[in-house]
C-alpha cells in the first residue's frame, strides 16, 4: 500500500498524510489517529529513502534587502520572518547596501550554507545571476520590483504607478498646481514608476511638468533634506512635494522647519510607504501605505510553496497588492471624501 | 435649547419629518402646537397620485410604508400653507421631481406659497427602481443648483443611505449651493413575508422606518460630518430626546422625527421637547452649537484605535437573576455561571466587549 | 418529507449554514458547529496579513449588533490543521477569504481549496476598514475578482454582496456573468450603534458592521432583488432567528441561509431549535422538499403600476377587550379611530386604508376590507 492509497483510505489528502509523518504536531489528534490507524492496519512504511532527502535540508532561508536603515524593509523582514518561523524555519538576513556587488557575494554565501530558498527585496541583481541560483536547486522569490530583468520568479508586488498617480491626483483635487516630486535613486524601477504616474496625473490636468520640480535624491532623510533645500531655493517654489518614500518627506519636512515654512499650510506634502513613525511626525504624513509586512507574508509562502510542491505553476505566479492612500495632516485636506475609515 | 438650521432660527432642533402626518395645513399646524421646532410637509409632487391600500406596515420596531407623495396638487397647497402658516411656526416645503427644470419650478411655487425652506426630496425608495436620485452625486448636483438658482430660501437635500457613497453626495449638494442636507430617508426594504400566505408584507418594496435604521442613519450622518463642512439634519428611528442628542453629538444641527410621530401621536413631540429642554437645563447647555459634533472625535480610524489589553470585569462575583444572557453570548467560553457565582476567565477573554452589553443589570466593565 | 438540499452542487443536510464571524474562527468552532446540527459552515474570513483585535469590539442594542472585528486572526499556514480538525467529523466547510487584488485573492482561494474545504466565499463587502467604498459595491471590481478565482480553483465560489451599494442588482450580474456559483447576502451594514450620551462618545470607536434582526427588512429586499435578477443560487442573510425568518428568505428567493448574530447571543444549539421548528413546519404543511417553496412570495412583488387600488378601510373584526389601549387611535394619522374605554369605533369616510392600525394592535382585531 502507498501513501496515496493511505490517504484515500482514512479519506484525506496526501498532504496531510506526508505531515503525520514529517510534522504530526501539526495535524489535527483525531486525524492522526484515525491516520496511524490505516497506516497500522495496513503495515505501511514509509518510504524512509524518499524522506532521507530531507536530511539534505538546512531549514534556513536567505533574505537579502536593499538597506537595512530603511524601516520599511524591516517590515518586509518582519512579514517573511512570521512565516518562516511558522514553518520551523531560520531566515538570514543580509543588508545589501544598495550595492549589487554586495548582493552577489551574499548570494554566493547563502548558496554556499546551502539555504532552502531565498527572497529578494527589490534586488539589483540581473537575470542570468538569478538562473545560476536556481540551477543549485534553490527557489527565488522576489518581492517588489527588481532592477534587471529576472524571468520566471514568482514575484510580489504594488502598482507603483497607479498608487503615485493616486497621490498627486489627490494633490491636485485639493487645488495645488505647483507640484513637485522628490524621488529616491534606489529602488531604480519602482521610483521611475512612480515618477511616471506623477507625470500622468499632471499631464491629465493640462499641467505640464518642470525639471526643476523633479528632484532625485538619495533614498535617506538627509537626501530628502538636500532635495528640499533645492526646492526651496527655487524662485517659483512648489506647493505641494510628493516623495517617493517617507523617509524623503522626513527630511524635506525638516528642511522646511529649518526655513520656517509651514507644512502643510505653506508647503503640503505626500509621502509613499507608511512606515509606522509617518503617524507620529507633526503633522502626521499623509501618505500612500506600502502593505511591507504582507509583502513579505506573502512573499515568503510563494517560496514555501516552491519548496513543498517543486510545483512547475509556483514559479510564474506574481502577486498585486493593494496599496491605499493615509490621508492625515500634511497634505492640507479639508475633505475627507471616500475616505471615512 | 435653540439652533439655528439654514439661517433660520428655530426655538429647539426637532423636525417634524415629511411624511401622511403632514399632509395638509391642519395636520401641519398640529405638529407647530405641539411644540416642534419646524414642521415639513409631506412631499409635493406635480402630478399627484392614488394611494395603494394598505401602505404602511410595523413590526414592533420598524416601519415599511409604500406610500408615495402628497395627493394634494401643487395649487392646492397655497390653502393648505395659508393655514399652515396662520400663526408663528417654521414651515419646510418638501417637493420632488425628475428632472432639474420640474423641481425647481415646484420649488418656486412653494416658495411663492410662503415656504420658510425647500427640501429636495430626492430619495425616496419608492417606485424609483434601485437608483434613487440621490445616490447619484452628479445628477445631484444638478437638481440642488437649478432650485437654488431659482428661490432665494434656504435649499436642503434629503440623503438615501441607498448610496454607495454619502459623503461624496452630500459634498455635490454642497458646491451646487445647497445650503444643507437631511439624512437619511427610509431605506428599501421588505418588512416580512407571511409564511402563510406566502406573501410579502406590503405589496411592493417600500421605505424602511423606525428605531432599527437609526445606527444606520447615526453613521450617515457622521460620514457627512467628518468629510464635508455643511449644515446636516439627522434623520432615522428618533424615538426620545436621547436620540436626539446622539445625532446632535454626531455632528446633525437639527434632527426630523417622522415614524415616531406616526405610532405615537403629536404628543411624542411634546415630550421629546420637554425632555431635551430639562436635560439641556440640567447642562447647562443653552444651544446645539455646543455639543454639536462632541462624539465626532472619538470616531477614529482602525490605525488610530489604541489596542488596550481590557478584559472583561465584574466587581460583585454574585448574580441572582436566572439569566444566562452573558454565558450564552460568550464566543470565547470565558463566562461561566456556577448556582449564582459567576466565573470569569480572563485567560479565555479577548475583550470582545459583547457582555458589557448583553447584561441587562450592567455588571459587567472592560479593564486593564 | 426533507431537509435536505442541493446548494451550488453541495448536498447539504438543511438549509442552515453557519456564517463567518468569530463563533467560526477555528476548527474546534466551526467542528462544534457541524456536531450541532449546522448544513454547513462558513470560516471566519481568512486574509493573508492578520490583525490584532481592537478591544472593545462588538456593541448590543435593541437586538441589534456592532461590530468592528476586522479578520480571522489564525495564519494561513494555520489553518490547514484547522480544516483538518473542522472536518473530522465529516460536515461542509467553506472559506470565507478576503483581499484587496484579484491575484491576491485567487492565491488565498487557491490555498484552501488545496487544504479541502468545500466551496469559497468571497467576504468583499464587510463595512470595517474599508472606507465609504466597499469592494462589493463596484461591479466592475466584483467581476474581476469573481473572474480571478472561478478560474484558479475547481470548486464552487459564493460571493457575499453589501446592502451598502447603489444598484445591488448590477453586482449580481457582474457575479453571475463572472461565473460565480452563487451569491450570499447581506453582509453587516455600515453603522454606528449609538452615542453614549453621558461620555458623549460613540459605543465603539470607529464604523462597524450592523446584524440582527432589525437588518432583516434590508436582507429580505436584497435576496428579492438578486432573485429576481440573477439565475443563480442565493445564500440569505440578516437578521435570522427563527424558522418564519429562514421561510421569509427561501420564500423570497433564497435556496439556503446563513445565521451569525443569534448564534453569537444564543449558542449553537440554537441551531437545533431552528431546524425542529422547521421539520414541524413542513410537516404540517404537508411540504415534502423546501425546493417547493422555493421564490413563492416573489410574484407577489410588484411594481407600483401593477398594484391594484382597492377602496380598502379598517374594520373591527372582533370586540376590543383593552380598556386602556389607545395604539390604534394614536397610530391613526388620519384620526379616522376613536375610542372610548373598549368601545372602538373606525370613522370610514375619514379612513384612508393605510393598514397601519392592523399593525399596531397588539390582538390584532383590526383589519382591511372592501366597504
Amino acid at each position: 500500500m502507498n501513501i496515496k492509497e493511505i490517504a484515500k483510505k482514512a479519506g484525506v489528502s496526501v498532504a496531510t498524510v506526508s505531515r503525520v509523518l514529517n510534522h504530526p504536531e501539526s495535524v489535527a489528534p483525531e486525524t492522526k489517529e484515525r491516520i496511524l490507524n490505516v497506516i497500522e492496519e495496513s503495515e505501511y512504511t514509509p518510504n524512509w529513502f524518499a524522506r532521507g532527502l530531507n536530511f539534505n535540508k538546512t531549514d534556513t532561508i536567505g533574505l537579502l534587502i536593499p538597506n537595512i536603515l530603511n524601516p520599511s524593509y524591516m517590515e518586509i523582514a518582519k512579514g517573511v520572518e512570521d512565516v518562516a518561523h511558522q514553518k520551523n524555519y531560520t531566515t538570514l538576513l543580509c543588508n545589501a547596501e544598495n550595492a549589487v556587488e554586495k548582493e552577489r557575494k551574499y548570494v554566493d554565501s547563502l548558496q554556499k550554507r546551502r539555504v532552502d530558498g531565498i527572497v529578494l527585496v527589490s534586488s539589483m541583481l540581473e537575470n542570468e545571476d538569478v538562473e545560476g541560483i536556481k540551477k543549485q536547486g534553490i527557489p527565488v522569490v522576489l518581492i517588489g520590483e527588481n532592477k534587471g530583468d529576472i524571468k520566471d520568479v514568482p514575484i510580489v508586488r504594488i502598482d507603483c504607478e497607479g498608487a503615485a498617480y493616486k497621490a498627486v491626483r489627490h494633490l491636485i483635487d485639493i487645488g495645488y498646481k505647483d507640484i513637485a516630486i522628490i524621488y529616491g535613486t534606489t529602488p531604480e524601477r519602482e521610483n521611475k514608476r512612480k515618477i511616471e504616474g506623477y507625470i500622468q496625473a499632471l499631464a491629465e490636468e493640462g499641467i505640464s511638468e518642470r525639471e526643476e520640480y523633479i528632484q532625485e535624491a538619495a533614498n535617506t532623510i538627509e537626501g530628502g533634506y538636500i532635495a528640499a533645500k533645492r526646492l526651496i531655493d527655487l524662485k517659483r517654489r512648489p506647493r505641494a512635494i510628493f516623495t517617493s518614500s517617507d523617509l524623503l518627506a522626513f527630511g524635506a519636512i525638516d528642511a522646511m522647519k529649518d526655513h520656517e515654512i509651514k507644512v502643510p499650510e505653506e508647503v503640503a506634502f505626500v509621502g509613499f510607504d507608511n512606515i509606522r513613525m509617518s503617524n507620529l511626525i507633526d503633522p502626521k504624513l499623509t501618505t500612500v501605505e506600502k502593505p511591507m509586512h504582507k509583502m513579505g507574508v506573502v512573499g515568503a509562502r510563494l517560496l514555501f510553496d516552491i519548496m513543498d510542491t517543486k510545483d512547475e505553476e509556483n514559479n510564474s505566479r506574481e502577486i498585486l497588492l493593494q496599496s491605499k492612500l493615509k490621508i492625515r495632516k500634511s497634505c492640507g485636506h479639508r475633505e475627507r471624501i471616500g475616505e471615512i475609515f | 435649547m435653540k439652533t439655528d438650521f439654514l439661517g433660520l432660527k428655530m426655538k429647539n432642533p426637532i423636525i417634524v419629518s415629511a411624511g401622511p402626518w403632514n399632509r395638509d395645513g391642519k395636520s401641519i399646524r398640529k405638529g407647530i402646537a405641539a411644540g416642534a421646532g419646524a414642521v415639513i410637509t409631506e412631499t409635493i409632487v406635480s402630478d399627484a397620485l392614488l394611494d395603494v391600500r394598505p401602505r404602511i406596515a410595523y413590526n414592533g420596531q420598524g416601519a415599511q410604508n409604500i406610500r408615495l407623495y402628497s395627493d394634494i396638487q401643487v395649487e392646492g397647497w397655497q390653502r393648505e400653507m395659508d393655514i399652515a402658516k396662520s400663526k408663528e411656526g417654521i414651515v419646510i416645503a418638501s417637493v420632488s421631481a425628475h428632472t432639474p427644470s420640474e423641481l425647481a419650478y415646484l420649488a418656486m411655487k412653494m416658495e411663492k406659497f410662503g415656504a420658510d425652506a425647500i427640501e429636495l426630496g430626492i430619495s425616496s425608495p419608492m417606485g424609483e427602481s434601485l437608483e434613487v436620485v440621490a445616490s447619484d452625486a452628479e445628477r445631484v448636483y444638478e437638481m440642488t443648483k437649478e432650485v437654488v438658482r431659482n428661490v432665494k430660501i434656504p435649499v436642503i437635500a434629503k440623503l438615501s443611505q441607498n448610496a454607495t457613497n454619502i459623503s461624496k453626495v452630500a459634498k455635490a449638494v454642497k458646491s451646487a449651493g445647497g445650503s444643507g442636507v437631511s439624512a437619511i430617508n427610509t431605506i428599501r426594504c421588505i418588512l416580512g413575508v407571511d409564511i402563510d400566505t406566502m406573501e410579502p408584507t406590503l405589496s411592493t418594496y417600500g421605505g424602511y422606518s423606525g428605531a432599527p435604521i437609526r445606527p444606520l442613519g447615526l453613521a450617515s450622518v457622521a460620514s457627512i460630518a467628518q468629510a464635508v463642512d455643511i449644515p446636516i439634519c439627522g434623520i432615522g428611528g428618533i424615538e426620545n430626546y436621547k436620540n436626539v442628542l446622539e445625532y446632535i453629538m454626531l455632528g446633525a444641527s437639527a434632527v426630523e422625527i417622522g415614524t415616531a410621530v406616526m405610532i405615537n401621536g403629536f404628543e411624542r413631540i411634546t415630550a421629546i421637547t420637554n425632555d431635551l429642554e430639562q436635560w439641556a437645563e440640567e447642562k447647562g447647555v443653552k444651544e446645539v452649537k455646543a455639543i454639536r459634533g462632541a462624539a465626532l472625535k472619538h470616531l477614529k480610524s482602525f490605525e488610530e484605535i489604541k489596542i488596550e489589553p481590557v478584559v472583561s470585569h465584574i466587581d460583585t462575583p454574585f448574580c441572582n437573576a436566572a439569566c444566562e444572557a452573558c454565558v450564552k453570548a460568550c464566543v470565547y467560553g470565558a463566562i461561566q455561571k456556577q448556582e449564582h457565582k459567576m466565573i470569569l476567565d480572563s485567560e479565555k477573554c479577548t475583550g470582545c466587549g459583547l457582555c458589557t452589553f448583553v447584561c441587562p443589570d450592567k455588571k459587567f466593565m472592560l479593564d486593564w | 418529507m426533507t431537509l435536505a438540499i442541493d446548494f451550488m452542487g453541495l448536498k447539504l443536510k438543511n438549509p442552515i449554514i453557519v456564517a463567518a464571524g468569530p463563533w467560526s474562527r477555528n476548527g474546534e468552532m466551526l467542528n462544534k458547529a457541524i456536531l450541532a446540527g449546522a448544513g454547513a459552515v462558513v470560516t471566519e474570513t481568512i486574509v493573508n496579513e492578520v490583525n490584532i483585535d481592537v478591544r472593545p469590539r462588538v456593541a448590543y442594542h435593541n437586538g441589534g449588533v456592532q461590530n468592528i472585528r476586522l479578520y480571522s486572526d489564525i495564519l494561513l499556514e494555520e489553518w490547514e490543521r484547522e480544516i483538518d480538525i473542522a472536518k473530522s467529523h465529516d460536515g461542509i466547510v467553506i472559506a470565507s477569504i478576503c483581499a484587496q487584488t484579484s491575484s491576491e485573492i485567487s492565491y488565498i482561494a487557491g490555498k484552501m481549496e488545496k487544504v479541502g474545504v468545500d466551496a469559497i466565499e468571497l467576504g468583499l463587502a464587510s463595512p470595517m476598514g474599508e472606507g465609504l467604498e466597499v469592494m462589493a459595491a463596484s461591479a466592475e471590481k466584483i467581476y474581476e475578482m469573481t473572474r480571478k478565482v472561478v478560474n484558479s480553483v475547481d470548486i464552487p465560489v459564493m460571493v457575499k454582496l453589501s446592502q451598502n451599494v447603489t444598484n445591488m442588482s448590477k453586482v449580481a450580474c457582474a457575479v453571475e456573468k463572472a461565473g460565480g456559483s452563487a451569491i450570499s447576502a447581506i453582509d453587516t451594514v455600515r453603522c454606528i450603534l449609538g452615542v453614549d450620551i453621558k461620555g458623549r462618545k460613540p459605543y465603539l470607536a470607529t464604523y462597524g458592521g450592523y446584524s440582527g434582526p432589525p437588518i432583516k427588512p434590508l436582507g429580505l429586499a436584497s435576496v428579492a432583488t438578486i432573485a429576481q435578477s440573477t439565475k443563480l443560487p442565493v445564500c440569505g442573510i440578516g437578521g435570522i432567528e427563527t424558522y418564519e425568518n429562514v421561510l421569509e428568505y427561501l420564500m423570497l428567493g433564497a435556496s439556503a441561509i446563513q445565521m451569525g448574530t443569534a448564534l453569537m447571543l444564543n449558542g449553537f444549539e440554537h441551531i437545533e431549535a431552528v431546524k425542529g421548528d422547521l421539520e414541524a413546519w413542513m410537516l404540517e404543511n404537508g411540504i415534502e422538499d423546501l425546493s417547493e417553496i422555493r421564490g413563492a412570495a416573489l410574484s407577489e412583488i410588484k411594481s407600483f403600476d401593477e398594484i391594484q387600488v382597492e377602496p380598502k378601510v379598517s374594520h373591527l373584526s372582533d370586540i376590543c377587550q383593552r380598556n386602556d389601549c389607545e395604539k390604534c387611535v394614536k397610530g391613526c394619522v388620519y384620526e379616522a379611530i376613536s375610542k372610548a374605554g373598549c368601545s372602538v369605533i373606525v370613522n370610514e369616510d375619514k379612513c384612508r386604508g393605510c393598514g397601519l392600525c392592523c399593525d399596531v394592535c397588539p390582538d390584532r382585531i383590526l383589519e382591511l376590507i372592501w366597504p
